[in-house]
């Protein structure tokens, strides 16, 4: 399991073995034991029964779930909720099994906690690791309650049944609600295996379900990490060395400390981490405006890092010199040297992805109270259990005396799995011995990401005599994160490309190859990482294949993937395998369901996507029509999703429409550029996101599955881009081969 | 400092800050009227919108100073108890995702049925257009705006 979340390049802090005293260890069942990433066994604890001594009144069979004598439900939401709707589905799992109406239900932020297990917010993993656990946790406190009434009632357990936060004595109008029934319920083992319901009784798992923070939301009462400062709080604004990898030389902080309401101005160094503290000033201010005002009257000299200054260009050159030579051989089936000289038809591509800033909506920005012995933080986060241990490593105090508390968090989309900005509040709070927020402004968060990575890449694929694709050979050179975040990791391509991906094992010829190069730019997980990137690859040079190979794009796709449902391999994150059956069903739906094979209406293109990603499977297809000569309009999408069980129905048609246009915004706006060793892009004024007048309409479409659910914060966004570049080929007879599109620069096929 | 006197809601405050304070940090810091977001400081994303007699402005961008004589409303004067029609049918449709934006869509989409009661798709993309959705819930807010135009009813 430990290897699972590794995969993902996703720490999340749960390496320590932090103990519990007896006294909680006997109060609540649940324990994260020692290395246990992810999930949470519920241990029999038959000695709770003699030994428990609850400090409150409530029924607490474990940490998720909390029963008051008058009646209320609480349930406990895990994991960060970062718009992907967790602080809802989570609690919608254990509500089910629990037999309580919706309504019923009050839902509460966890504290982090290690009973809880991790806590974390990445990799779209949290309805499929805590869907069987959370199960269990509202099955067991159901069976307790009604144990309890048998037991009040003198009857069997099998005499009663609950429903809708009531026990019932069957074929009897006795009954009781669960609140009369805590006591009683308290002082009984806890079922380790218990019952769960048929999916077919579900009422509460499949429905579409309001987000449970959307009344504080629209009336603006909901806490986000900015909102989180007590009054009179100090507020930190830090001026960041734009170099990445420099160094400050000089500070004149004269000016700065003469404007009202700055208390001091101190140096951070840089840490030997690049993804913890990066070289700068923080200006201390009684207020953010203050703040603010400081840091620009600050006068700073920088250095530039040793070697040759980065920009767009020598990275090209180094990507381009890479992709033209060897590179590390990832996977190899066939010799497509031989096949290719025997090939009807050969046909290569060069792709050109550039980084890409996350850009969050609430920018980053923390808080650290550090004392002592004891230190609270609280701020928007993806990794709660990685700020504790950046928290115990930069100040030394135990992890038991950390309190990391969660607030919500406005967008995370892989930014928020570093937590730098934290490690920022955490030092500055201790350097000045009060209380602190860390506040960025956007300039900061344009310029200091970890941006997904830029890179360059070769393909070459080649058809028999009926068309048939039996040869493919990728080059790829990517500034992979994976050596960012650890300049002694072995396996740079791990992060950027995937062996397992189609069309690898449908093609007899096959071949990949990386070399990564070496940056100071930041790079780290961004939506749906390496994916957003391969999926657009490999799904629109199969496009350019089929039209060599003058098919339908839809048909060739199901020719390459075979008659035959096959169960391919897939070694990486969301494996172990995948179905072709699951995705030949998504391209057919998705076909139908776009009149594919109907002929467009004049001016109207379409394009075809489709991928599998993180164990579920999507289908898309893009609608454009052309506007004048060099503009089109993205009219409609369709996105046919299976991800097996969904969980609340709402949210994952929310998750589908904004990765869609997430990545339209992406391909068709956004890049940073590198020049003179720092970022060019500073603002949405330079960095534009899509918005309201271009946005399309999504129709999205969920395979009704009972196959184990699925993740949906990531996976409409890989195969969006290619689905559009297809429809640009369809109205222009031209390649999209670099990102962003620019309608100048397209590529006769 | 010099002290400025404010109507914000319907209530009169005065406030010791800068003059060139954006009315935002005011808000927020001073007032500690949080429901106004930060999102971008440039008037580029709509996090911040608040009304200005009325219309929709950006309150990073407008210094305290000119503020003085403004009827001014912020998301937590919108409505009583979050029933603005808007309120009520961003509910309704779920519309929000991370929820940092929806404040500010809220309140440029409320200046917009002031002023179009029954506003068309092109009219909402005009209105709605410097409001920035990083988690694309467009197609909802958009929705959400012409069930409330027309009374609740989808």
């Amino acid at each position: 399991m430990k290897s699972e979340v590794q995969n993902l390049g996703i720490e999340t802090g749960y390496e320590v073995n932090t103990s519990l005293n007896r006294r909680d260890f006997l109060k609540v069942s649940g324990l994260a034991g020692t290395g246990l990433f992810i999930g949470i066994s519920l241990i029999n604890t038959n000695t709770a029964k003699a030994d428990t001594h609850s400090t409150t009144d409530n029924f607490e069979p474990n940490v998720f779930l909390k029963i008051q004598p008058d009646g209320r439900v609480i349930i406990m939401a895990k994991n960060p909720e970062i718009g992907q709707g967790v602080k809802t589905s989570l609690p919608q799992i254990i509500a089910e099994e629990l037999e309580v109406a919706w309504e019923q239900i009050e839902v509460e932020i966890a504290p982090l906690d290690n009973r809880f297990g991790a806590q974390f917010a990445g990799g779209s993993t949290a309805v499929h690791t805590n869907f069987d656990t959370l199960r269990k946790a509202g099955a067991a406190a159901k069976e307790m309650l009604i144990q309890a009434a048998a037991k009040k009632w003198n009857v069997r357990s099998d005499q009663c049944y609950a429903k809708a936060g009531m026990v019932y004595k069957s074929n009897s109008v006795d009954k009781f609600s669960y609140g009369e029934l805590v006591a009683e319920a308290s002082t009984l083992p806890i079922p380790e295996n218990p019952k769960l319901k048929d999916s077919k009784d579900f009422t509460i798992i499949g429905k579409a379900i309001g987000g449970v923070d959307n009344k504080a939301i629209v009336t603006g009462t909901v806490e986000f990490g900015l909102d989180a400062k007590p009054k009179g709080m100090l507020v930190a604004s830090i001026e960041r060395c734009p170099y990445y990898g420099g160094k400050i030389k000089q500070v004149d902080d004269t000016a700065a400390l003469k404007v009202t309401g700055v208390i001091q101005v101190i140096p951070i160094e840089a840490s030997d981490n690049p993804t913890m503290l990066v070289a700068g000033v923080a200006v201390i201010a009684k207020n953010t405006w203050a703040a603010f005002k400081g840091r620009k009257a600050l006068k700073i000299e920088w250095e530039l890092p040793a070697g040759s200054v980065e920009s767009d260009e020598n990275l090209k050159n180094q990507f381009e010199k890479n992709i033209s030579g060897a590179g590390q051989v990832i996977r190899e089936d066939g010799n497509v040297d031989s096949a290719f000289q025997t090939c009807s038809v050969v046909h290569e591509g060069i792709f050109e992805a550039p980084f890409l800033a996350h850009a969050p909506m609430e920018p980053q920005n923390y808080i650290a109270d550090v004392k002592a012995d004891s230190v609270d933080v609280w701020g928007p986060t993806q990794v709660p259990g990685r700020v504790r241990s950046i928290a115990a490593s930069l100040t030394g105090v135990a992890q038991e005396k950390i309190n990391v508390r969660m607030t919500r968090v406005g967008g995370g989309f892989g930014r928020r799995l570093m937590a730098d900005y934290a490690a920022e509040a955490i030092y500055v709070s201790k350097a000045i011995g009060k209380p602190v927020q860390v506040v960025w402004t956007r300039e900061d968060d344009i310029q200091h990401d970890f941006y997904r990575p830029a890179g360059m890449y070769k393909i070459k694929a080649g058809l028999d005599s009926n068309n048939k694709l039996v040869a493919w050979h990728i080059k790829a050179s990517t500034t992979s994160r994976g050596i960012f975040s650890n300049p002694n990791e072995t396996n740079p391509s791990r992060t950027e490309v995937f062996p397992d991906g189609f069309p690898a094992g449908f093609v007899p010829n096959f071949k990949m190859q990386y070399t990564p190069v070496v940056s100071h730019v930041p790079r780290g997980a961004w939506r749906a990482p390496g994916h957003n990137v391969t999926a657009w690859l490999d799904q629109s040079f199969i496009d350019e294949m089929a039209a060599i190979a003058k098919k339908d794009p839809v048909d060739f796709r199901l020719e390459t993937l075979g008659k035959e449902d096959k169960i391919m391999p897939y070694r990486d994150h969301g494996g172990p395998e995948y179905s072709t059956k699951r995705l030949k069903n998504v391209i057919q739906l998705a076909a139908e369901k776009s009149s594919w094979y109907a002929p467009a209406p004049s001016g109207v293109y379409r394009g075809f996507a489709c991928h599998f990603m993180f164990g579920a499977y999507v289908a898309e297809v893009v609608s454009i029509s052309w506007q004048e000569s060099n503009r089109f309009k993205i009219d409609k999408v369709w996105c046919v999703v299976d991800c097996g069980i969904v969980v609340n129905k709402s949210g994952a048609i929310n998750q589908l429409e904004g990765g869609v246009i997430d990545g339209l915004s992406a391909a068709l706006n956004q890049a940073v550029h590198i020049e003179g060793g720092k970022a060019k892009e500073s603002n949405f004024n330079n960095y534009s996101l899509l918005r309201m007048k271009d946005a399309p309409a999504v129709e999205v479409h969920l395979v009704d599955s009972q196959e184990n659910p699925e993740g949906l914060g990531e996976m409409a966004l890989p195969p969006i881009a290619a689905a559009l570049c297809n429809a640009i080929y369809a109205g222009t007879g031209k390649r999209v081969r670099k990102l962003p599109i620019d309608l100048e620069q397209l590529t006769d096929s | 400092m010099p002290k400025f006197n404010l109507t914000i809601n319907n209530k009169s405050f005065t406030v010791d800050v800068d003059a060139d304070t954006p009315l935002l940090w005011v808000l927020r810091d001073e007032l500690e009227l949080k429901g106004t977001k930060f999102g971008c400081g440039i008037a580029q994303c709509g996090a911040c919108t608040v009304h200005f007699n009325g219309t929709a402005v950006r309150s990073c961008s407008i210094p305290v100073s000119a503020a003085t004589k403004a009827k001014i409303t912020t998301i937590e004067g919108l409505s009583e108890s979050g029933s603005h029609p808007l309120q009520k049918a961003w509910i309704e449709l779920d519309v929000p995702q991370c929820g940092y934006c929806q404040v500010g869509q809220i309140m440029t989409a409320a200046a917009l049925l002031e002023k179009k009661p029954k506003p068309t798709d092109d009219d909402i993309d005009k209105a709605m257009s410097g409001n920035i959705c990083r988690c694309g819930t467009y197609p909802r807010i958009r929705k959400a705006i012409h069930q409330a135009a027309k009374g609740g009813k989808s």
